[in-house]
């Protein structure tokens, strides 16, 4: 196998394909990077056995051929190239001689039948939308992915195509972030899925501003694919806990807040808090929002909002970090906070179909 | 912990004289022993490991202390200086209930009672006196309760403050009864002559640094001027112990004051050198420590381990358990990541595990994060270990610590 390829494309699509390799793998194999020259382009594939990840490239192929290298050290090779053509050759003991400018390497590479077959895509339903919005429902709710292992259904984000729409949501049992997007599901095509968390984080790195992806929404995975690039990953099998049943469907109070300053002023007062003490206060009053903790033997903080308010006042104590995490993720200028009494949760949403509801923490 | 940072919370009585009780029972662990066995009245009766095992002397009886046997003992010194001692093992929980009995029959005198350990404690009797002639007579009337109802003696010390209490039931044991001098001058004469290392809070390091320095008896301290002492000392330090050289001591009695820690160690016939041994004893402590720890009623939030090399090097590691907890599992887990971490490859001689920054549930400031879906399968784990946890509790109290344990203690990681 032999190809010459621009050294920006390579060290790019390398990129693409990286972030799903194990650091910590038991396989030799899946520390690599599946290398396939064929015609006019190269197609590069990693897998960690739940989600593998393709890009396809353009390259001039000299003489077509399969290897695998491992992906990292090729990466860093690549990035500290000169900028210009990269020469690749690959003997038939897989060693592989890498070439640009001055710069001379040769790594060895595992042969390409050891590489787990690749998951095929085949049946199933595809929907179509935007890698824009796919990209913005993904990042408007991943944060809110459970880590606890014990909890895998929670280890993921929920998709559920029925009706008119996608309902995204995940949640670790504390707070719980949902998005809808308006998409047209056909009545046989119902489903709902879970897709891991490092699909999920791996999916927000290739989605770009511009074309669309196709979910190819399978029994027991899903294929997201978009442009020059396709991530297959295992679905997390459970029984997703019922969302809809903690969504409050009523609230008592909504004020209108500048997100950039509930952000900015959070940020602020929870400076201190501890990690015994790690809750800030946010009450509702006269026009105001106030934001304080107070943590024995470290010291107090406090800002307040101005806000349009005359209802009663509320005053509810939340990780600030719990609240913290929507508005970084959200775009919009104003976002809507609901509030109902000091120890029901609350409510945050946007003009757009957001809704993030945040369990208090009870202080005793 | 000095009196300095105490004075936040003196009570107002503590400004007016005060009468504290300082009881200290003779012996317990071996005086109970002898209670339980009559046969072994009047015998040197040594509690601790036996003297062909490593380890040591808890209690020796007073039989066995004529033998020069004292607590902390390698049990092997004990077993040569005392060939006829009668050793018998440790039966904590025993102890444990005759301390309770003993603490109630103190609670019947007057409320303001510390516990200190199993067998110690001070007793605030200033707002009970009038009941009685005299502090004497109730001192006695409270070790002629213990003697009539646990058949046990004990020794009393009365004072004004805690530390002159602590000092003179030490004075007459066993059996005895002091009453400290309340004038001041007396104060300072009945202190000057004892050894500084007496003073609270002076430990070896100090003891040393003062000894080097000319300061062998509390009356040293009483004549070195203050700034003397200050350079020596550090101002803190320089406080305490004039004040208590002094005889002053502002502490109050504390009934909340309990258990700070619980810790349990063990240590190897020989030293131990397979890891995954070590780790098995580490569980099996961990889970005696949990056990304790849910018996007191209290939550940890720092877990330790401590190891003994064969040279005697001893390291202890911590971790914060967050948030505080008295679950077999947290426990575990923590005894285990922290050993793991070490990842120790010299031989054991000692393994211990301890929890201490003990909370009651709903103590301070405590922040419970409420949640979604409270019925979810991890909340349900967590309900599920509360119940093993204490299932397993009831079958340690009813049929003995060694009875059951978690698979990963015994069978597995040979």
């Amino acid at each position: 196998m032999k190809f010459s390829i621009s050294k920006t494309a390579f060290q790019e699509a390398l990129q693409v394909v990286q972030g799903v390799v194990s650091l910590r793998s038991t396989l030799p194999i899946l520390s690599n990077v599946l290398i396939k020259a064929d015609k006019k382009h190269l197609t590069l594939t990693t897998t960690d056995l739940d989600v593998s990840m393709r890009c396809n490239v353009d390259a001039t192929i000299k003489s077509s051929g399969a290897t695998s290298l491992p992906v990292r050290r090729l990466l860093s090779i690549v990035r500290e190239l000169p900028e210009g053509n990269v020469d690749v050759e690959v003997d038939d003991k897989n060693a592989a001689t890498i070439k640009a400018g001055a710069a001379f390497f040769k790594i060895m590479g595992l042969s390409e039948d050891e590489f787990p077959p690749s998951p095929t895509v085949e049946g199933g339903t595809a929907h179509g939308m935007a890698q824009a919005s796919l990209r913005d429902m993904f990042r408007k709710t991943s944060y809110a992915v459970s880590t606890d292992e014990t909890r895998r259904v929670l280890n993921g984000v929920h998709l559920s195509f029925r009706g008119d729409k996608l309902t995204m949501v995940a949640t670790d049992g504390r707070r719980l972030a949902l998005v809808e997007h308006a998409i047209d599901v056909p009545d046989k095509s119902e489903k709902d899925m879970i897709i891991p968390s490092k699909a999920v984080k791996e999916l927000v790195h290739v989605l770009k501003d511009e074309g669309d992806a196709q979910l190819h929404v399978l029994d027991k995975q899903v294929a997201v694919e978009c442009a020059n690039v396709l991530m297959v990953c295992k679905l997390i099998e459970g029984n997703y806990p019922n969302f809809r049943q903690v969504v409050p469907s009523q609230c008592e109070e909504r004020v209108t807040v500048e997100r950039e300053s509930l952000l900015v002023a959070l940020r602020r007062v929870s400076l201190l808090t501890t990690d015994k003490a790690n809750s800030v206060r946010l009450t509702f009053a006269k026009n105001k929002i106030e934001i304080s903790t107070v943590t024995p033997d470290v010291g107090e903080a406090r800002e307040a909002i101005p806000i349009k308010y005359s209802g009663k006042q509320i005053s509810v104590a939340f990780n600030p970090e719990y609240v913290m995490d929507p508005l970084r993720n959200m775009d919009d200028d104003e976002i809507f906070f609901e509030l109902v009494d000091d120890l029901s949760p609350g409510v945050i949403k946007c003009a757009s179909p957001f809704v993030y509801v945040l369990m208090p923490m009870r202080i005793s | 912990m000095t009196i300095g940072n105490r004075d936040d919370r003196q009570l107002p009585h503590t400004i007016m004289s005060r009468t504290i009780m300082h009881l200290d029972m003779d012996a317990f662990y071996a005086a109970i022993e002898q209670l339980d066995n009559p046969e072994l009245v009047g015998k040197p009766v040594i509690v601790g490991a036996s003297p062909d095992k490593r380890g040591v002397v808890a209690t020796a009886s007073y039989e066995a202390r004529a033998f020069g046997v004292h607590s902390a003992m390698p049990s092997r010194t004990a077993g040569r200086l005392c060939p006829n001692g009668v050793f018998v093992p440790v039966r904590m929980s025993r102890y444990a209930e005759v301390s309770g009995q003993l603490m109630d029959v103190l609670e019947s005198f007057t409320p303001l009672v510390e516990k200190i350990s199993v067998d110690e404690a001070f007793m605030d009797v200033t707002g009970v006196l009038h009941l009685w002639k005299d502090a004497l007579s109730l001192a006695r009337a409270i070790k002629d309760r213990i003697r009539a109802e646990l058949k046990l003696t004990g020794s009393i010390g009365v004072a004004p403050n805690k530390f002159l209490a602590k000092l003179s039931s030490d004075m007459d044991k066993p059996d005895g009864l002091t009453v400290a001098p309340t004038i001041e001058k007396e104060i300072i004469a009945f202190l000057a002559p004892l050894p500084v290392g007496r003073l609270w809070g002076v430990g070896g390091k100090t003891n040393e640094r003062l000894n080097s320095l000319g300061i062998h008896t509390v009356e040293h301290i009483q004549q070195r001027p203050m700034e003397e002492l200050r350079t020596i000392l550090g101002e803190r330090m320089a406080a305490h112990l004039s004040a208590l050289a002094h005889g002053r001591d502002e502490r109050s009695v504390e009934t909340g004051n309990e258990e700070k820690s619980i810790s349990n160690e063990m240590t190897y016939g020989e030293d131990c050198r397979d890891p995954a041994r070590v780790r098995e004893t580490l569980l099996r402590l961990a889970e005696k420590v949990s056990h304790r720890l849910r018996r007191s009623g209290k939550l940890a939030t720092t877990a330790q381990i401590k190891l003994r090399f064969s040279d005697f090097r001893t390291i202890t590691r911590q971790l914060p358990l967050q948030p505080a907890t008295d679950n077999d599992r947290s426990l575990l887990n923590a005894a285990v990541e922290l050993f793991e971490k070490e990842n120790v490859r010299e031989p054991i001689r000692l393994v211990g595990f301890g929890v201490s920054n003990l909370s009651r549930p709903g103590q301070a400031r405590d922040e419970e994060q409420q949640l979604l879906f409270p019925a979810l399968d991890s909340d349900l784990q967590d309900e599920k270990d509360t119940k093993l946890d204490h299932a397993l509790d009831e079958i340690r109290e009813r049929f003995g610590t060694g009875s059951v344990g978690r698979a990963g203690g015994k069978g597995r990681n040979r």
